[in-house]
């Protein structure tokens, strides 16, 4: 079981105090109530008549499940809330805070989420002082942010001047808007009728937006898993060599790689993937003496020639 | 098979709070199981000590108290453990529940939910889906690197650490030893502010680029932590976003939509390009190389020079 000791013990302190006001609970209910899955709060309750103030004394807390029901037989007053944890009040009030900032989000969520968090500091007391020690800042582009909310919420089509760096150039498109999204910046998910695939935008990338008339129909999707970072090369996409010197490294930490080899000179040499390798002439022209393309030998070329072509309007020799 | 430590953690815990006198540890041991089978005395006292450790991390407050006959003895008194009141209406729940949800941190995700499990158990009224009934947005906030964890626990702690960290630009890193203040999250990148003792100065670190292990070090911090630490005000100087003069550039007209984006004034040549004036701050020589044949810098006349040396070092390859 991928649980950790620690968490499933903090989880059943709370269930069986959540327990004793529920005789008779529905094991679909607590479940959900506690956001585990119903395997994991049966194993829950496996434990549970384990455990007690004496194993000899017949102290044991006797709690047993049919699978559907839950009762505990001799419910007795060691189950009073707890108090929170440093980290579970840091954890819970550096989110809360970091979520009231999103200039996106709706006033009214926005206000129940500032008088939580006054809740959750008074309740915590002292150990919530430690979550000054922590905070996020997101970053989000207001106006953009609440036409793609509104759209959403409306099931509403959007239109879209969209900036994309790889071409250095604006394109219009119509999209249908799926969900919004958090990661540093601000993204969108949508169903893009131009290019009829789902593709993800960037909040700040959005030169122009329009709410239309037309409802929304993006095909049934199976939302992409965030936790596996915001960019998942396909196995198939072409790959890239980039070697770096140590004032490139930071290529190592803008762009997901495959893999990224120390170099003796303190550089490194990435290997990562891209569908297309051309919208990298940018970062080769970027790097200047600091890094090069080794492969593919056309996008190093076509950075050559930008470069020289460059040069050309400054009058000055390549 | 050996007793689970969730089991054995869940009944040092009731055993702790259920008690009104101090308990010995030759009771406690003889009343949890885990403990009689722990075999020597010698692995149940490290146990003991572990577990008493771990059910603190849980928020558990244990007082250690003399008995009369000069035996130890441990108790988790109720009052001093129970939640305070705290009442939470549905829209308040449904909102700190898409909080809980932000966090890709497995140790801050679990405190989280966590925190949410026991005013839950303190009668916090359910919400439906936090997603559907709200906001469309889901933030989320990534944790990607493995300093993130230790340093956390350090500037809970007020704890020193060393840590071998490579600058931007440096071939080699470099051990510095820190005392930490604070980390923030910006842009989604975690930094570090703190005391570095060896510069006798404040410094901010990317998190990213320490290499290797934190280690904790012993003693107290010798400098007083500051009210307020500005984290973003450093990196976005390292980003170049204190911008200090302005440059005059030539852009093709139709191409740079972010220069135009923050450009101070546009101009049209009339000759398919347009003429900017846009904020000069660190890093905009880089920047503008991106653009390659479609940017040309008019003045001030060192970003010029610094422009015509990248595209030389690219050109010449």
């Amino acid at each position: 079981m991928a649980t950790n000791a620690i968490d499933q013990t903090r989880r059943m302190l709370s269930l069986v105090t959540y327990l004793r006001e529920r005789p008779g609970a529905h094991v679909q209910d607590v479940a959900r109530a506690f956001g585990i899955s119903e395997d994991e709060l049966i194993s829950d309750l496996d434990v549970l008549p384990m455990c007690g103030t004496s194993f000899r004394g017949g102290d044991l807390l006797d709690i047993d499940t049919d699978g559907d029901r839950i009762w505990w037989h001799n419910p007795d007053d060691v189950a009073e809330p707890l108090r929170l944890a440093a980290d579970e009040a840091t954890a819970l009030l550096v989110a809360a805070r970091a979520v009231a900032t999103l200039p996106g989000l709706r006033e009214s969520d926005r206000q129940a989420l500032l008088r939580a968090t006054a809740k959750l500091e008074t309740a915590a007391g002292e150990v919530g002082a430690a979550s000054s020690r922590l905070s996020v800042t997101f970053e989000s582009e207001g106006g953009v942010f609440a036409d793609v909310d509104r759209a959403i919420s409306e099931r509403r089509r959007l239109w879209l001047r969209y900036y994309s760096p790889a071409r250095d150039e604006l394109t219009e498109r119509e999209v249908d808007p799926i969900r919004l999204f958090a990661v540093g910046h601000t993204y969108m998910e949508a169903w893009c009728r131009s290019s009829e695939d789902r593709r993800t935008f960037r909040l700040d990338r959005v030169a122009e937006i329009r709410l239309l008339d037309e409802p929304a129909a993006p095909p049934e999707l199976e939302l992409r898993d965030l936790s596996e970072g915001l960019v998942q090369p396909a196995a198939e996409d072409p790959e890239v060599v980039v070697e770096v010197g140590p004032g490139g490294r930071w290529v190592a930490e803008y762009y997901p790689h495959d893999s990224a080899q120390e170099l003796s000179d303190g550089g490194l040499r990435i290997i990562l993937r891209t569908p297309d390798p051309a919208s990298l002439r940018r970062l080769a022209l970027r790097l200047g003496g600091e890094g090069r393309i080794v492969s593919p030998p056309e996008l190093a070329r076509s950075a050559r020639q930008a470069a020289r072509a460059a040069l050309a309007a400054y009058d000055e020799p390549a | 098979m050996a007793i689970a430590k969730a089991e054995r953690l869940m009944n040092l815990a009731l055993c702790l709070l259920g008690t009104r006198r101090p308990l010995s540890k030759r009771e406690l041991r003889g009343s949890i199981e885990a403990y009689l089978e722990a075999g020597s005395d010698d692995a149940f006292n490290r146990m003991f000590e572990r577990d008493k450790d771990d059910l603190r991390e849980l928020g558990l407050i244990i007082e250690t108290v003399e008995n009369l006959d000069g035996d130890t003895g441990y108790l988790a008194r109720r009052d001093s453990n129970r939640l305070p009141p705290i009442t939470l209406d549905a829209e308040e729940a449904a909102a700190l529940g898409l909080a809980a949800k932000v966090w890709q941190q497995a140790r801050l995700a679990g405190a989280a939910s966590g925190a949410l499990q026991k005013l839950r158990a303190a009668g916090m009224p359910e919400a439906e889906d936090a997603y559907e009934v709200h906001s469309a947005l889901e933030p989320r906030i990534p944790v990607h690197e493995a300093a993130f964890e230790p340093l956390m626990l350090a500037c809970r702690d007020r704890r020193p650490v060393t840590f071998d960290y490579r600058k931007a630009n440096a071939a080699r890193p470099e051990q510095r030893q820190v005392e930490p203040w604070t980390l923030e999250c910006w842009r989604g990148h975690w930094y570090l502010a703190g005391w570095d003792r060896d510069r006798g100065a404040e410094r901010v670190f990317r998190l990213s680029r320490i290499t290797g292990r934190v280690r904790s070090r012993a003693g107290a911090f010798t400098v007083e932590v500051p009210d307020v630490v500005t984290v973003r005000e450093t990196v976005e100087s390292w980003a170049g976003e204190t911008a200090t003069r302005t440059a005059r550039i030539r852009l093709r007209a139709g191409a740079g939509y972010p220069l135009r984006s923050r450009a101070i004034s546009v101009r049209e040549l009339g000759d398919g390009w347009d003429e900017l004036e846009i904020p000069y701050g660190h890093g905009l020589d880089a920047w503008l190389v991106e653009f390659g044949p479609d940017v040309v810098v008019q003045e001030p006349a060192d970003l010029r020079a610094d422009v015509v040396d990248r595209l030389r070092a690219v050109a010449k390859d």
